[in-house]
């Protein structure tokens, strides 16, 4: 008898039991995809660099003369160790056809694919093992950034060497594969490595990378500070740090995930609640047959537990692309995973199963405490003592249907807080990522950069390598001086200056270690903001980090020691600021401090400060001029500078498109079903008012016109808490990436019109289309009405 | 008088799992203005068929009624609505009224609904309060609907259809639902509506509401099968008309 009242049922009531359905296919889906990628996004960089292999200390080295190899291979800290040897070029002796390489950095590296080294992966993930010759590989984004393809050729001509290579791909690179590590690798095969290693003129720009395992690497680092030739050192945690904008991504999907697990669960509930509030006359009719409590339930959870089994199975199967899809779109750069396989993913759907059981199990309770006459009365007494009614017609100016939405909302908020705590949720994620890549491509970090020029140039034209050299200093004013000459000529009042990082041993507390300095001789330093004392005011007078202050132990005040090279100066630290250069791990020289361009690492960028203080438009035409007579590309204003800096606003406003497709498709979904549901628990009120003379449009309206309410008031609380939600989430990272204080950047366009539009836009056509349903609900089914 | 509902061969069939089932067979009558018409017959005899067929509620199979002057089969949906909205009155006999709304709003909705005359919407909300006065239920007018008895909802469900002043009231067991108390307000109520000029079409089992029309239709297997139109005697007491009808329906087989 069960199994027909069952079959009966779920023939019936097919509407209600579809829309059950699909809720638990989506719920399962998010929930097994999200549990799966949220393991691997908090496995992240660890499970990329195990993978690799890349041990816990990297030391990279150029010139012949350098006793890195020596100190590493000496120090008693070294475990093991895994060399490469690579040579350094620049990307402009990289060329396609016509075309100059587009490399992340003016420095590129070629090296053979070697055993003794890390492992790579294509972007499938899959490992790298052989180079075919002839053929080389790229590190990933390359081929984006310079418009190629696999299958292109590309020419190297470098100090005696002139290869042509056919590209066979791109590869994701643990070490150098983000984008603030800057140099991009090129992978070729051992035979092709040959012509590198025999030119005579490549020597000086041979270099080798060391992969260090140890367990104690800050006693390892001081060991190698002094070593001659190296151009960067550090510890796991430094590269790790590298990744933090890939990670921000990755970890967007993390939150993503687990917004979507929420709202699943939510509606879940909603859903199932609703159903059985359905099943109560049913239920009430049971009873007063005389059928016990203990039955009556094991009926309606064996129909959940069907409907549970079901929904999470499809759930399962559906949630695997859509979590590799959300994954897919993140880890271009890295290889993220986890060693559990599926088993997260079934674990995902079998929560979702047990939880709907237990939501039925729990929602059925009711059946228990109810008497039959409650039951059939859908669990009302008929006695309330709380007005239901919120707004009166007499009160109201607005039209009926308009009126009518209004009066639902305030009448009965519970149900319609779930779809805004829905819309809410995704949106305000949305706004929150928008607001991010929207300050990224203003000119609001650029303090946290330096200081805040007219112009920036980072051309590999302008910014050639021989300043790193020990003609360095000369080459660096000839050039400097040529540009204000220039400039001079061009009728453009203004002058240049260049900001540059020095590699010095600094001692603190009778510790010496290696540090980042930055300087400009061209400018003051009280031309930089600081958070904490004064800018250097003598060339003895520095300036730190928070971070350098945690990692040296020291404070505004204390007396530092540094090896400029000819002579160890004792400087006192005069002020503390922020800055995401090196994640905030480099330390501010006053402009007279006596530095060498030997001792120079890497060029930030050439400044031009404007006299005459142009606005915008003057600054894009004196952009313009500076290209055109330099015949150079990369000259930025700030804001593009910041961009160019950080490397990740495209990917951020990628992925913020992306949570905006999938925003959609939760809004469209949510839409979709709670409109459906809406129609079936009102069908009789739709009926009603057809019947008295209401047209079919003033029913659409009213339905519509519910939806676009309840998710208006969900944009204007995720527009109001954007701000304060997303420094909640983001300010942490910022603090990861050395800046302690940033200032957001709201841009009215986007976040008040562009993307609340669109999302009020989807929610517009998903609730009408939807609606139209009631299109089929005749004014003579009212005589149909149980 | 003239005829404000004109009935012509009306029939209507359904198919059900691929049986054809004639629920009405061609039938013909007519309901002239100030008329108070009661349709009586058998469960399942087509009685609320036939009364949804001639208010436009539902699709006649063939057939022609004419409503007003206006032949309502050859009406487009929105056209309907507007009839059914400006013209007709609808009371059930389930008391269906929209569930986040109070009494008021609930019977003001349909005025201000429709753009048939132009009164404001204070005009209109007074219009449904001087009814609301008219059937005592005023003191509920701000109640929720179930805040409230059942002879005072099916009163708010008569406001409601009167509101915009329809030239028929159509009734489907306007009684069925309620009390012997509240059944006869109902009919005090209904009386009087059409004592005023209202001209009242109604479907209902009891012959007690029936007697208090002034005709009544016995309806059987979708035929009209008798008309009756009660006598007036001196010194009658209802209760003689309710005696004269239901011999009347025991002559017909009730």
């Amino acid at each position: 008898m069960y199994r027909n009242v069952l079959k009966k049922d779920i023939k019936r009531k097919k509407t209600m039991n579809i829309i059950l359905l699909i809720f638990t296919i989506l719920a399962s889906m998010f929930v097994s995809s999200g549990l799966s990628n949220i393991v691997t996004v908090m496995n992240g960089t660890d499970y990329f660099f195990d993978k690799a292999g890349i041990g816990d200390y990297v030391v990279i080295t150029q010139g012949v003369d350098n006793d890195a190899e020596n100190a590493l291979r000496g120090s008693k800290y070294t475990e093991s160790l895994k060399r490469e040897e690579c040579f350094w070029l620049t990307k402009d002796e990289i060329t396609s056809g016509d075309k100059a390489l587009e490399a992340k950095n003016n420095t590129v590296i070629v090296q053979p694919i070697q055993e003794t080294g890390i492992k790579y992966f294509n972007m499938d993930n899959s490992e790298i093992e052989t180079v075919n010759k002839g053929e080389i590989y790229l590190s990933a984004g390359t081929l984006e950034r310079s418009n190629l393809k696999v299958g292109d050729t590309l020419n190297i001509k470098s100090h005696g060497v002139d290869e042509t290579y056919t590209i066979a791909g791109e590869m994701k690179d643990a070490l150098l594969g983000s984008d603030m590590m800057g140099n991009t690798r090129l992978l070729i095969s051992k035979e092709d490595c040959a012509a590198f290693k025999d030119a005579e003129e490549m020597k000086p720009y041979t270099g080798h990378i060391y992969y260090v395992k140890t367990d104690n690497a800050s006693e390892l680092k001081a060991e190698v500070s002094e070593s001659r030739g190296t151009l960067f050192q550090g510890e796991r945690a430094t590269i790790k740090l590298s990744y933090v904008m890939e990670m921000i991504i990755a970890m967007i999907v993390l939150v993503l995930s687990v917004c979507l697990v929420l709202v699943s669960f939510v509606l879940l509930k909603f859903v199932i609640t609703f159903s059985i509030q359905e099943e109560f006359r049913e239920i009430g009719v049971m009873k007063a047959i005389g059928i016990k409590n203990g039955k009556i339930r094991r009926l309606y959870i064996i129909k959940y537990l069907g409907l549970a089994v079901i929904g999470g199975f499809v759930g399962f199967i559906a949630g695997i692309p859509f979590g590799r899809m959300l994954m897919a779109s993140v880890s271009t750069k890295m290889v993220l995973g986890n060693d559990s396989g599926l088993m997260l993913n079934i674990a995902g759907s079998l929560v979702v199963i047990l939880i709907m059981i237990g939501f039925a199990y729990l929602c059925t309770g009711k059946v228990k405490k109810a008497t039959p006459v409650d039951a059939i009365r859908s669990g009302q007494t008929g006695e309330r003592f709380k007005k239901k009614t919120r707004y009166s017609r007499r009160k109201s100016h607005l039209p009926n249907a308009l009126f009518m939405a209004v009066n639902d909302v305030l009448s009965a908020p519970r149900r319609f807080i779930i779809i805004v705590f829905s819309f809410f949720l995704c949106s305000i994620f949305v706004f929150g990522v928008v607001e991010v890549a929207d300050t990224m491509t203003s000119d609001r970090l650029i303090t946290t950069f330096g200081k805040k020029s007219d112009i920036f140039i980072t051309d590999t034209k302008l910014m050639g390598i021989d300043f790193l050299s020990e003609t360095g200093d000369e080459n660096q004013k000839k050039t400097l001086d040529a540009i204000d000459a220039d400039l001079k000529k061009m009728g453009i009042p203004g002058k240049a200056s260049m900001e540059v990082w020095y590699t010095y041993p600094i001692t603190a507390g009778g510790r010496t270690t290696s540090m980042l300095f930055q300087q400009n001789k061209r400018t003051h330093a009280d031309e930089y903001e600081y958070i904490e004392g004064s800018a250097p005011q003598s060339k003895n007078e520095i300036a730190i980090t928070p971070y350098i202050a945690e990692d040296l132990g020291v404070k505004v005040g204390d007396k530092v020691t540094i090896d400029f090279g000819e002579e160890k100066m004792e400087c006192i630290i005069s002020g503390s600021f922020q800055t995401m250069n090196q994640l905030g791990k480099v330390l501010r020289l006053h402009e007279d401090a006596p530095t060498k361009m030997s001792f120079a690492s890497t060029l930030m960028s050439i400044q031009i400060d404007f006299d005459d203080h142009p606005d915008a438009k003057e600054v894009d035409n004196r952009i313009r001029k500076l290209k055109d007579h330099y015949d150079i590309k990369d000259v930025f204003d700030a804001a593009g500078f910041c961009n160019d800096c950080m490397g990740v606003a495209d990917t951020m406003n990628m992925v913020a498109k992306l949570l905006l497709l999938i925003t959609g498709i939760v809004v469209i979904l949510v839409t979709i079903l709670m409109e459906r549901s809406f129609i079936q628990d009102e069908t009789n009120q739709i009926a009603l008012l057809k019947a008295v003379g209401f047209k079919s449009s003033f029913i659409l309206k009213w339905h519509v016109a519910r939806f676009m309410l309840v998710s208006l008031i969900a944009e204007v609380l995720a527009i109001a808490l954007t701000y304060p939600v997303t420094k909640l989430w983001c300010d942490p990272i910022w603090r990861m990436m050395g800046a302690t204080s940033v200032e957001y950047f709201f841009n009215p366009v986007s976040l008040l019109l562009v993307y609340p539009g669109i999302i009020l836009l989807i929610c517009l056509a998903a609730s009408f289309l939807t609606g139209l349903y009631t299109y089929r609900i005749k004014s003579n089914s009212i005589t149909n009405i149980e | 008088m003239a005829a404000i509902l004109e009935v012509k061969d009306l029939c209507k069939t359904y198919i059900i799992e691929k049986r054809q089932n004639n629920v009405l067979k061609n039938v013909n009558f007519s309901v002239e203005e100030g008329d108070m018409v009661a349709i009586m017959g058998p469960s399942g005899s087509g009685k609320s068929t036939l009364l949804y067929s001639v208010s436009g509620m539902d699709t006649p199979t063939s057939g022609k009624v004419k409503f007003d002057g206006k032949d309502i089969t050859d009406m487009t949906a929105n056209e309907l609505a507007e009839v059914r909205l400006d013209k007709m009155g609808f009371i059930f006999q389930q008391m269906y009224m929209m569930k986040n709304l109070t009494i008021l709003d609930n019977i003001v909705l349909p005025a201000i609904e429709s753009k048939a005359d132009k009164k404001t919407k204070a005009e209109k909300i007074e219009r449904a309060e001087e009814l609301m006065r008219k059937l005592s239920i005023i003191d509920v007018a701000d109640n929720d609907i179930n805040e409230v008895s059942g002879g005072q909802l099916q009163r708010a469900c008569i406001c409601r259809s009167m509101v915009n002043s329809p030239k028929i009231l159509f009734a489907d067991e306007p009684t069925g639902a309620l009390n012997r108390t509240a059944s006869t307000e109902v009919m005090d109520e209904l009386v009087k509506l059409n004592g005023e000029g209202t001209t009242v079409m109604m479907v209902t089992h009891d012959s007690k509401v029936a007697a208090r029309c002034k005709r009544v239709l016995y309806i059987v297997d979708g035929n009209i099968k008798g008309e009756y139109v009660p006598e007036v005697h001196d010194g009658d007491t209802p209760l003689d008309n309710e005696r004269r009808l239901n011999n009347w329906l025991m002559d017909l087989g009730w």
